[in-house]
């Protein structure tokens, strides 16, 4: 069953069209990379799954319903969201990052967020010392860890990354590949992961998505990707040793 | 000057607690409507720009000016200075809280919203935490330049330790004046210290010490907090008694007079005096209030009255006296009362040894002899309408020489066998230090100033015991006597209280 769809979306910033009669349906439980060159509309799709970007013309539906029609506040508190360079707060500690959405869900049953932050924390390796800290106090690795955290501490259903590990040193960024990759086998989450790294994005994907000029180059298996491009673009983009 | 801080603690005391009072309230106000023109203007980004050219424009009228603009809307005192204040004040904090959230950093803001903040948790949760730093040090300047800018306030007749520093230029009190003057310097770093340390703890984005870092941020809060409350409480008490409100205009002669009245009537009868000392722009102010019920009395002369408030042209006399009562009465309800006696006009002194050898005793006398005599005034005397040229024409004088000088050196000069004739005022302190001898104006060519009390015939009706106060001072005080007073607070740097009190005592009125 799709849980995103995108039928018909047109969207254009000025004069050149982003995105036109752009159409997409994503499984739930997949893991989608998307690739392609900057200003190829990847971000602004990611966007619009949470209301973030509202198309020009086009309908987006998510877990079957039109999101023109769903309390976005209430949306985005279940899909998480995590952008590049992770984006923490840096006036609250790492257990307040984390718990920001817990927190706007409810209110009352703190004992079920304090859970939930450790949790989280021993998901993504983070040690239970780090919680009072400041993201200012953490190495680049260990804010991408809380960015993760914090974008899944309330369970979401959808998860939405924005080149989440686009600051960060070669080795780091192999671990927390391996982490995120081991936290979707195990969650069985959807996952939208915007990268513009292809061998970060065929090694992540259960399908990736390549994109150039707004429009769908080709959507696949990593396998396929590798051994059947469709296009041009996606043949010149694939790493050839392989 | 530290001399003068001990021995009037009390008084010093007082005016730097309503100092700390009107600058207060101000503060606080500023920062709650500022800070929420500053969210307001930021989140709704097509207000900004007219509104901070609003208040930049409002911030560019010089104080002076803004309190007479404010006066006809909100008469003398505490209110006015609290609303001057605010103004200024709104400035740093429009723009700070503005500048503040808007350089928060956006992607910060795009996260929030994706995660499901709504539009208030975005400011309360994310913007203004992160806008506090900017917020806070505009709220510092703010304060920093609203404690100093309180000392304006006395000029309309509010208090705070400008009193101390518009008496002290008024009345030639050097040691008052800096000691205001300090007093406020210190309160302003004081404020500013404690605010550092507030912010310092609220925004310490580390986690070492956050427990105790809480513990004191929750005590400089608290205590924040009891200053406004103390702030707020202690206005609320300002104008529940009934009392009489006396004023005066800023010169020495009238905190005396001030204070006379002052002494005298909580002496006499059971009511309670407020006075007001000082206000600036004297008869031009205090007369409004006074229509409108705000001061009940203030000592006034009678030339003054004639023309700047009852508004006729021509010199006055006091035979005129009748008149410029019913005028009084008439168009204002209030009357006259209690003419003490001195007479505070222009006048033209010679040195006594001048005076013997020519026999001088009037203007005309003096008009004989003009030409082998030089003649001193200060400056304006010979710019003024009714000044130098209009006297020396009435009287058909021709000084051999003239010379302009400052107002605080010219009895030095004639002292100084330097000039043979000055222009004074009958009343100056210096006079009675003079070896000199005031001529008689028998040509009448400058009105009569005549002091008395303006009193509103309401309050006159209510208390009848005011009229009694009132008609013991009358023709008590004479030209040379005031001059003595006046002297005494001048150079020999007594108080006016004091003054008044010793006069009081010498003529009997008091024991």
């Amino acid at each position: 069953m799709a849980i995103i769809e995108y039928i018909n979306v047109n969207k254009s910033y000025g004069n050149d069209w982003t995105l036109e009669n752009f159409n997409l349906e994503i499984e739930q439980g997949e893991f989608v990379t998307i690739v392609g060159s900057s200003g190829s509309g990847k971000t602004t799709i990611l966007k619009m799954v949470n209301g973030l970007i509202i198309p020009d013309s086009g309908t987006i539906i998510v877990e079957g319903q039109d999101i023109q029609n769903v309390d976005l506040i209430n949306l985005r508190r279940n899909i998480g969201y995590a952008v590049q360079g992770s984006v923490l707060f840096p006036h609250m500690t790492v257990e307040e990052n984390i718990a920001y959405v817990p927190n706007l869900l409810n209110k009352k049953n703190k004992q079920k967020t304090v859970n939930a932050i450790s949790k989280w924390m021993g998901i993504v390796g983070l040690d239970d010392s780090l919680r009072d800290r400041y993201p200012g106090e953490l190495s680049g690795g260990q804010q991408q860890r809380v960015g993760i955290a914090r974008s899944l501490a309330a369970s979401p259903y959808i998860l939405l990354m924005d080149e989440p590990f686009g600051s960060v040193d070669e080795i780091t960024r192999k671990q927390l590949q391996v982490e995120l990759k081991a936290i979707y086998e195990k969650t069985g989450i959807t996952v939208m992961f915007v990268t513009h790294d292809i061998a970060e994005a065929l090694l992540l994907g259960t399908k990736v998505l390549v994109m150039n000029d707004g429009a769908i180059e080709q959507f696949d298996t990593p396998e396929n990707i590798l051994q059947n491009p469709a296009t041009p673009y996606v043949e010149q983009l694939v790493p050839r040793e392989k | 000057m530290f001399n003068i801080l001990i021995e009037r603690k009390d008084f010093f005391l007082n005016l730097l607690l309503e100092h700390i009072q009107i600058s207060l309230i101000a503060i606080v106000i500023a920062i709650v409507i500022g800070g929420i023109s500053g969210i307001l203007i930021s989140e709704y980004e097509r207000t900004a720009k007219p509104t901070l050219a609003v208040v930049s424009i409002l911030y560019t009228i010089p104080s002076i000016s803004m309190l007479g603009f404010l006066i006809p809307f909100s008469g003398i005192g505490n209110a006015t200075a609290i609303i001057a204040l605010t103004i200024y004040a709104l400035l740093p904090m429009v723009r700070s809280t503005y500048t503040g959230i808007k350089n928060v950093d956006t992607r910060i803001i795009e996260a929030a919203r994706g995660m499901g903040s709504t539009n208030f948790q975005i400011l309360y949760k994310i913007k203004l935490p992160l806008a506090f730093p900017v917020i806070m040090s505009g709220i510092r300047n703010m304060v920093t330049m609203t404690i100093a800018l309180s000392g304006i306030a006395a000029f309309i007749g509010a208090g705070g330790l400008g009193v101390a520093i518009y008496r002290g230029i008024t009345t030639n009190n050097i040691n008052m004046t800096m000691a205001g003057s300090l007093l406020i310097a210190l309160l302003a770093l004081s404020l500013d210290f404690l605010l550092g340390i507030v912010e310092r703890n609220v925004r310490n984005i580390s986690s070492v010490n956050k427990k105790k870092t809480q513990i004191k941020k929750r005590l400089s809060l608290a205590f924040t907090a009891i200053l406004i409350i103390a702030a707020v409480f202690s206005t609320i008490n300002f104008n529940k008694k009934s009392v009489i409100r006396i004023a005066t205009k800023p010169m020495t002669e009238q905190y005396i007079l001030g204070n006379m009245l002052s002494i005298l009537i909580e002496h006499e009868t059971d009511l309670e005096v407020e006075l007001t000392e000082g206000v600036g722009g004297g008869t031009s102010n205090i007369q409004p209030a006074l229509e409108k019920g705000e001061f009940d009395m203030y000592p006034e002369y009678t030339g003054t009255g004639w023309n700047m408030v009852l508004k006729n042209e021509g010199i006055y006399s006091e035979a005129l006296f009748e008149q410029l009562v019913q005028g009084y009465e008439q168009q204002y309800d209030l009357t006259w009362r209690g003419m003490l006696g001195f007479n505070n006009t222009y006048g033209m002194a010679v040195r006594t040894e001048i005076a013997e050898k020519f026999n001088l005793k009037t203007y005309s006398d003096l008009a004989k002899v003009s030409d082998q005599l030089s003649f001193g005034a200060n400056y304006d005397f010979f710019e003024r309408e009714d000044g130098f040229k209009a006297v020396t024409e009435a009287y058909n004088m021709h000084f051999k020489d003239t010379l302009d000088m400052d107002i605080g050196l010219k009895y030095q000069a004639i002292n100084q066998g330097k000039i043979d004739v000055l222009s004074v005022f009958t009343t100056d302190g210096q006079l009675s230090q003079s070896d000199v001898i005031v001529l008689e104006d028998d040509l009448h060519f400058y009105p009569s100033y005549k002091c008395g009390t303006v009193i509103r015939t309401e309050v006159l009706d209510k208390h009848p015991e005011l009229e009694v106060v009132l008609e013991k001072l009358a023709g008590t005080i004479d030209d040379e006597q005031m001059s003595e007073m006046n002297d005494l607070v001048e150079s020999k740097n007594q108080e006016p209280e004091d003054v008044a009190e010793d006069f009081l005592i010498e003529i009997g009125l008091l024991n």
